[in-house]
């Protein structure tokens, strides 16, 4: 309901007190982005994978902070954020599992995939186990339709997929994933 | 039609084994970057000329003349830009993928062509952000061209400096259509934008824009190097050139595999992909959007008459997606739908909403549910929205018209044996009308 204000003002999450937005970071995207576009604004898809990379996810924070940073308003970088799914507005387990759903792997079995990954642990798309180890998505076409069935596992893609060892794979993973997300 | 071996893959080795990722200097060892110094020769206006004249057409779905695109930059407008289309998101579609694999710098000599050629101040290769791994061998490809002058340097004869950036897109089909791509570059969500004005005349960042899909840019070096009637001498008259087929779904051998436009798909898929696993029954020609192609048309020429020959959109992506005689061709449908449903940016009423009833009615059709007037409800909706219909502003909707269409005309049994009159649960109708 459009008219009741106070909700859609609070933040949605807590606010800490040190940025998202490190002076590192700043300076990472200010040093090398800037300088490829005509204006600040075009770095915000790098900066936001910058932040994916470092946090796992986008805090709200952060979209305010990019804001600032960018020279835009706080709806300019939301409207922006939240069109892009790999953009994730929860945090998720240490790995991401991208599952394709699309026809070719839909034709070679993604189904056995996902019943796997349900069977052995007890997640379904869209959960994360309870050791915050891994997250399970199902995404659209991965464009290696000739693996099919095929994942990404975090950054790295898993094609011709065996139900089995696949989850056999994320088993044998350290607790944390290395290298950020 | 003369297709004596591979083109655009003569650098990736037939057996998997054998295929490794190219560096500069193997490229350069294999005849690399010789195009592009050959380029440097040569006006401007020959370069064009010689691309017009080779007939390339576009590689990333529409088929548009590539030569003819860039005549339509204003003169001495500047800065212009030129997007490399990498986003590669229509289901069945993994070519450029498999390109930039193992033999990026082929990108890399197509772009630096076509940045001379047209006097481009910063090509930017928007590649989707799934991609990982692509955009780092870019990345670092593109390191080893601008440490050796291929970017970073004035273009020859001119004071414009040619820059290449990789631009990491973030999970949107909609971001491969060229103006959505242009607006999530600039910064925004990937809607998009009402044309005119054409990105040629205002395009990112409102300035003269040149948009291409990479197999095509691919194309340049080797029409550089051979001239124009070498690439006419493959394919057909309407579509020249060597082009690249991804294949998946039930054949035996999937994967990315060259031959000329024209090629039969059932030559394709014997000759390259070991035949079909089991009996043919039907088979998507370029990606999800291109509707389907029937039984009888398992021998279709694919090149960019297909449409008007049998009855698809085009040849699209070339991305062919074969189904065998156990495939339910209800749930393949319901499962394409889903992902317009599911793509589509919402800013066409006919798109957001009629993708999402068709992709709700298809399952209910896969359910059981399904009532007689769902079939023509389903076409009806489909036939209603693209903007070749003229009722929405991008081709996302042409897509999902297309494949409804298609799968309805093509294949009616398979839908209407799945469609019971009268059965709503705990509904009985009565000649009356409906009675619980
Ligand atoms: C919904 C939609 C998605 C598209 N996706 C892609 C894509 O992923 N890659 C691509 O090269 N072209 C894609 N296109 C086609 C582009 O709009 C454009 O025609 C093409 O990039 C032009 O390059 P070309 O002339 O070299 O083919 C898409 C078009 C539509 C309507
Ligand atoms: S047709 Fe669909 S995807 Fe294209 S602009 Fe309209 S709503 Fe967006
Ligand atoms: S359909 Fe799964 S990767 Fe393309």
């Amino acid at each position: 309901m459009a008219w009741i204000l106070e909700d859609r003002l609070k933040p949605y999450q807590p606010v800490r007190s040190e940025p998202y937005l490190t002076a590192q970071i700043k300076d990472h995207v200010a040093g090398k982005y800037f300088p490829r576009y005509p204006n600040k604004r075009a770095a915000l898809l790098p900066l936001f994978h910058v932040v994916m990379h470092e946090y796992g996810y986008i805090p709200t924070q952060a979209i305010d902070e990019a804001a600032d940073f960018l020279g835009l308003t706080r709806s300019e970088v939301q409207d922006a954020v939240t069109f892009y799914e790999e953009f994730r507005l929860e945090p998720t387990g240490a790995y991401v599992v991208n599952v394709c759903r699309s026809i070719a792997c839909e034709l070679c079995g993604h189904k056995d995939v996902l019943a796997k990954i349900r069977d052995v642990f007890g997640i379904e798309p869209g959960e994360t186990t309870d050791d915050h180890k891994i997250t399970v998505f199902e995404v659209e076409c991965l464009g290696a339709c000739e693996q099919a069935p095929c994942a990404l596992i975090n950054e790295d893609l898993h094609g011709t997929i065996n139900p089995g060892d696949f989850c056999a794979t994320l088993k044998a993973l350290p607790a944390k994933a290395a290298g950020g997300h | 039609m003369a297709f004596s071996g591979p083109v655009l893959l003569k650098r990736i080795p037939n057996d998997p084994q054998q295929r490794k990722l190219l560096r500069y200097a193997d490229y350069v060892a294999t005849g690399g970057y010789a195009s592009l110094k050959k380029a440097w020769g040569m006006p401007a206006e020959d370069i064009i000329k010689l691309v017009v004249d080779s007939g390339l057409r576009g590689r990333g779905g529409a088929g548009f003349p590539c030569g003819t695109k860039w005549t339509f930059l204003p003169k001495e407008s500047f800065p212009r830009y030129l997007a490399v289309n990498f986003d590669e998101s229509e289901p069945g579609t993994f070519k450029d993928r498999y390109l930039s694999d193992y033999d990026p710098h082929v990108l890399l000599e197509g772009i630096a062509i076509a940045g001379y050629a047209n006097k481009i101040s910063t090509s930017y290769i928007y590649i989707r952000g799934e991609y990982h791994k692509q955009a780092k061998i870019l990345e670092e490809a593109l390191l080893e061209a601008y440490a050796n002058g291929i970017f970073g340097q004035k273009h020859p004869g001119t004071d414009i400096v040619h820059n290449c950036y990789v631009h990491r897109g973030a999970g949107a089909y909609i971001c491969g259509e060229e103006t959505g791509l242009l607006e999530s570059l600039e910064g925004k969500r990937g809607w998009p934008r009402i044309k005119p004005p054409f990105p040629a005349v205002a395009g990112a960042f409102a300035k003269p824009t040149i948009i291409n899909n990479v197999e095509t840019l691919a194309c340049l070096p080797y029409i550089l190097e051979h001239g124009a009637a070498w690439f006419k001498s493959m394919g057909t008259p309407s579509s020249a050139g060597p082009k690249l087929f991804g294949v998946s779904g039930h054949v035996n051998r999937p994967g990315v595999y060259e031959d000329e436009l024209g090629i039969k798909m059932s030559t394709l898929i014997d000759k390259y992909c070991g035949g079909v696993k089991g009996k043919y029954r039907a088979a998507i020609p370029g990606g999800v959007s291109m509707g389907i192609l029937g039984t009888d048309q398992f021998d279709a020429q694919l090149d960019f008459d297909i449409g008007r020959k049998y009855n698809v959109l085009g040849l699209g992506t070339a991305g062919v997606i074969v189904m065998n005689d156990q495939t339910d061709l209800v749930v393949m449908l319901r499962n394409i739908v889903r992902f317009f449903a599911h793509e589509s940016c919402g800013q066409c009423t006919p798109c957001r909403e009629g993708t999402a009833w068709m992709h709700k009615m298809l399952s209910r059709i896969v359910a059981g549910y399904g009532t007689a007037k769902d079939f023509d409800l389903l076409l009806e909706v489909g036939l209603s929205m693209g903007s070749m219909p003229g009722t929405t502003i991008c081709g996302l909707a042409d897509g999902a018209n297309w494949a409804v269409k298609t799968f309805l005309q093509k294949f009616p049994e398979d839908f209407k044996k799945r469609l019971k009159r009268d059965v709503v649960p705990g509904v009985t109708l009565t000649p009356a009308g409906a009675a619980v």
